[in-house]
């Protein structure tokens, strides 16, 4: 299954298994899920007690979505961890100065560059008008009201980078992802946390404890840092992907 | 007393120090500085966990701390005991002489990407060593598997490309199952945190399935025979400090959690036909594995293939832990595998590097083209030649102390057939390192074209370790009196909101 990986941009490779490695996987599977659900079944679930530990400590932790308190301060060191395999895939696309993958003519020395000879019909600039305005204030909605209801900073993230495809698909805008002023959009959700948690050492004696008065605000600050990088990462891997030479010519309209 | 006070703020710190310094190589624009902040990183990181060893081994008391101050299992401890602060200075150590190593190894191009990744991988590494929540681990996992696959795609060639897909693949298949285990035990127990756990853990069919599917998961982390078949080829293609980091730490992280996973908190679990399967496995990995290390014809192929067989050793820990009939855990075994990892991780990230020098040198590195290498790279020899002595388990070295202990449990444990695999595995090491040798000491030499001058001070970096690897034979006491420190007693904790 491993041995022969192809590296092609073709969808119709072939499917080399031959019948009789298909039985006999079919066949682990089957065990595989008989034993699982019998391993289910057969044993007692446990009392939700973590469930139960969480929601009586909820006042404690600065916001009222329970969802919100295990992710950003019960186990926020988890987030924390998970904001840096974010960050992986941003270094991943990234790409050296001198080495830019897009041709076009855009200017490079600006995070958002905008090229105005670029033809856009005008419909797709009357709708863009009224989508991405819309999609700002949806995201800033969805990370307010993480703190009542489910939301928060991914969910925030997610929509603010379909604002940013918009922009770039349209053709207008283009990204520039090498310089200062990107790295340090790419990196501000990491950086926002291990600041919080340092701060927090410093205010409480214990790293990533939030002095309960201000965890609130703090907890929002920190989800506004992560939705931003969060966005930028996402929005980087589809410029990233669109300017390689083979696929951009395929995802144009 | 003030430093007693300060002293678990060491755990987080030692995961904040490589998440801040990624942080800060993606930031800084030069290659100069990103290097030099790096190195200053690295020292410090070096410092912290002799701060941690040296407590562990005064006070003789693990160390806990209470991330956020909840407290687990509602919220994430993490931990250091004896064996977790031995792999910190490990991997500590290694990332310091790797980071001096990889300072003039790579472009200003490849440094954009390989210094963050390679702080994103330790911070990895680091959070798998100090964590105690089975789901922390997942996310530690994570860092580590994403940026080694990254870091091996940095060779560029396509092999290197392929393998890392593969990598890649075959690491988010460990992770599933490894999550998908974690999730029964949080059914079956209602809890994370690996000290809760192994306090309520008992033996019934879902702990079993749970204990297969993490098992199978880190197993093919680790690559122990049949599922090592990513490895050659991953550590084979990647830049020279990434394949010494993968073959050093990155499989020995996943073989930790095995050892923390069978004999501490899934323990009762466990059984005996479990136990000797692995050996089985293990025995089968060290003959294979040294065999395709002799038919190798690449140089950075067969010191990977000799990874395959290491790890074979590794797994002798579980058949051997406990005498026949009889439950308890041969500390001594334990000791001995433990010394197999630190002996290891040294000579074969010594060998990587030699190996580098030898490739960047010459442009490639097939061995029946490396006549002569001892006039043209003496150090890259030596360094070959001294690692290899202790791979081959030829007194003083490190790697003769592990293999003694492991004889001696084995002897003692009545099951000394297991020893005539180990003896007969250090006679086919002797026969690939052997064989390199005498390639490299043949007087009819191949005139190289020379593909890229060499760096006398680079060569000293892969000696040093080599060195090491030797001396590691030499304080062996000190070894065993920390890998006595742990969890019976947790002494200190910090406080927190209760």
């Amino acid at each position: 299954m491993f041995r022969k990986l192809i590296l092609s941009e073709s969808l119709s490779s072939q499917n080399e298994m031959t019948l009789l490695t298909r039985c006999a996987l079919a066949l682990v599977i089957s065990i595989l899920t008989i034993g699982l659900s019998a391993a289910l079944i057969l044993s007692p679930k446990a009392e939700p007690v973590l469930a139960i530990e969480a929601l009586d400590k909820l006042a404690l932790s600065g916001v009222e979505n329970p969802v919100t308190a295990v992710l950003l301060n019960f186990r926020s060191y988890d987030t924390l961890l998970e904001i840096a395999v974010l960050l992986i895939v941003a270094v991943t696309m990234s790409t050296p100065s001198n080495k830019q993958m897009n041709q076009s003519a855009a200017d490079t020395s600006r995070w958002l560059s905008v090229n105005d000879a670029q033809f856009v019909h005008p419909i797709l600039t009357a709708l863009l008008r009224w989508l991405i305005p819309l999609g700002i204030l949806l995201s800033g909605y969805l990370l307010w009201t993480g703190a009542y209801l489910p939301g928060g900073a991914f969910q925030a993230g997610a929509v603010l980078t379909g604002v940013g495809v918009a922009l770039a698909v349209a053709g207008r805008h283009h990204f520039t992802w090498h310089l200062f002023i990107a790295r340090f959009v790419l990196t501000v959700g990491l950086i926002a946390f291990v600041a919080m948690a340092a701060g927090n050492a410093l205010a409480t004696g214990i790293v990533l404890q939030y002095p309960i008065e201000h965890a609130g605000l703090i907890i929002l600050l920190v989800e506004l840092a992560a939705t931003i990088s969060i966005a930028a990462i996402l929005l980087m891997l589809f410029t990233q992907i669109t300017a390689l030479p083979n696929t951009s010519e395929r995802l144009k309209p | 007393m003030m430093s007693d006070l300060l002293t678990p703020l060491l755990l987080p710190l030692m995961v904040a120090t490589p998440l801040i310094a990624a942080l800060v190589s993606i930031l800084v624009g030069s290659k100069r500085l990103r290097v030099g902040i790096s190195l200053l990183f690295a020292i410090l990181q070096v410092l912290i966990a002799l701060g941690l060893v040296l407590f562990l081994s005064t006070y003789q008391s693990a160390i806990r701390y209470e991330l956020g101050g909840w407290g687990a299992p509602l919220g994430i401890d993490l931990t250091v005991d004896g064996l977790s602060a031995l792999m910190l200075m490990l991997s500590s150590v290694l990332v310091l002489v790797l980071s001096l190593y990889s300072s003039q190894y790579f472009s200003h191009q490849d440094s954009v990407r390989f210094w963050p990744l390679w702080w994103l991988l330790i911070a990895g590494l680091n959070a798998v060593f100090l964590a105690a929540d089975a789901f922390n681990i997942f996310v530690a996992l994570e860092i580590m598997g994403l940026s080694a696959v990254a870091l091996v795609s940095l060779g560029g060639s396509r092999a290197a490309l392929m393998s890392a897909l593969r990598y890649a693949l075959v690491g988010l298949l460990g992770s599933l199952l490894y999550l998908l285990g974690v999730a029964l035990l949080y059914r079956a127990y209602g809890t994370l945190d690996l000290l809760m756990l192994s306090t309520v853990a008992d033996h019934n069919p879902l702990t079993w399935v749970s204990l297969s599917l993490i098992s199978l998961g880190l197993l093919l982390k680790t690559a122990l025979l049949p599922l090592h078949f990513w490895l050659p080829a991953a550590h084979s293609s990647a830049p020279a400090p990434v394949s010494a980091v993968l073959s050093a730490l990155v499989v020995k992280a996943s073989f930790y959690l095995l050892m923390r996973f069978w004999f501490d908190v899934l323990s009762p679990a466990t059984n005996e036909i479990g136990m000797t399967a692995l050996g089985v496995l293990g025995a089968v990995a060290i003959i294979w594995g040294c065999v395709a290390a002799l038919r190798a014809q690449r140089l950075k192929l067969l010191i990977a293939y000799s990874t395959v067989a290491q790890i074979g050793y590794l797994f002798l820990l579980f058949p051997l832990a406990t005498a026949s009939g009889s439950s308890m855990i041969n500390a001594g075994t334990i000791a001995a595998v433990v010394y197999f990892i630190l002996a290891h991780a040294l000579a074969k990230a010594a060998m990587f590097l030699a190996a580098g020098d030898i490739q960047s040198y010459y442009g490639h590195d097939n061995i029946n083209k490396l006549k002569g290498l001892v006039l043209t790279l003496p150090m890259a020899v030596a360094t070959f030649a001294i690692a290899g002595v202790s791979l081959i388990g030829l007194p003083p070295s490190g790697g003769f102390i592990a293999k003694w202990l492991l004889l001696e449990s084995a002897i003692s444990s009545g099951k000394w057939w297991w020893a005539v695999i180990m003896l007969m595995g250090g006679l086919l090491a002797a026969l690939y390192i052997g064989k390199v040798l005498s390639i490299a000491f043949n007087q009819d030499i191949d005139r190289p074209t020379v593909h890229r001058p060499a760096q006398n001070r680079s060569a000293f970096y892969g000696f040093t370790l080599a060195i090491l690897a030797v001396f590691c034979g030499f304080n062996t006491e000190w070894v065993l009196n920390l890998l006595e420190v742990q969890f019976e007693r947790p002494l200190m904790t910090s406080g927190g909101v209760q």
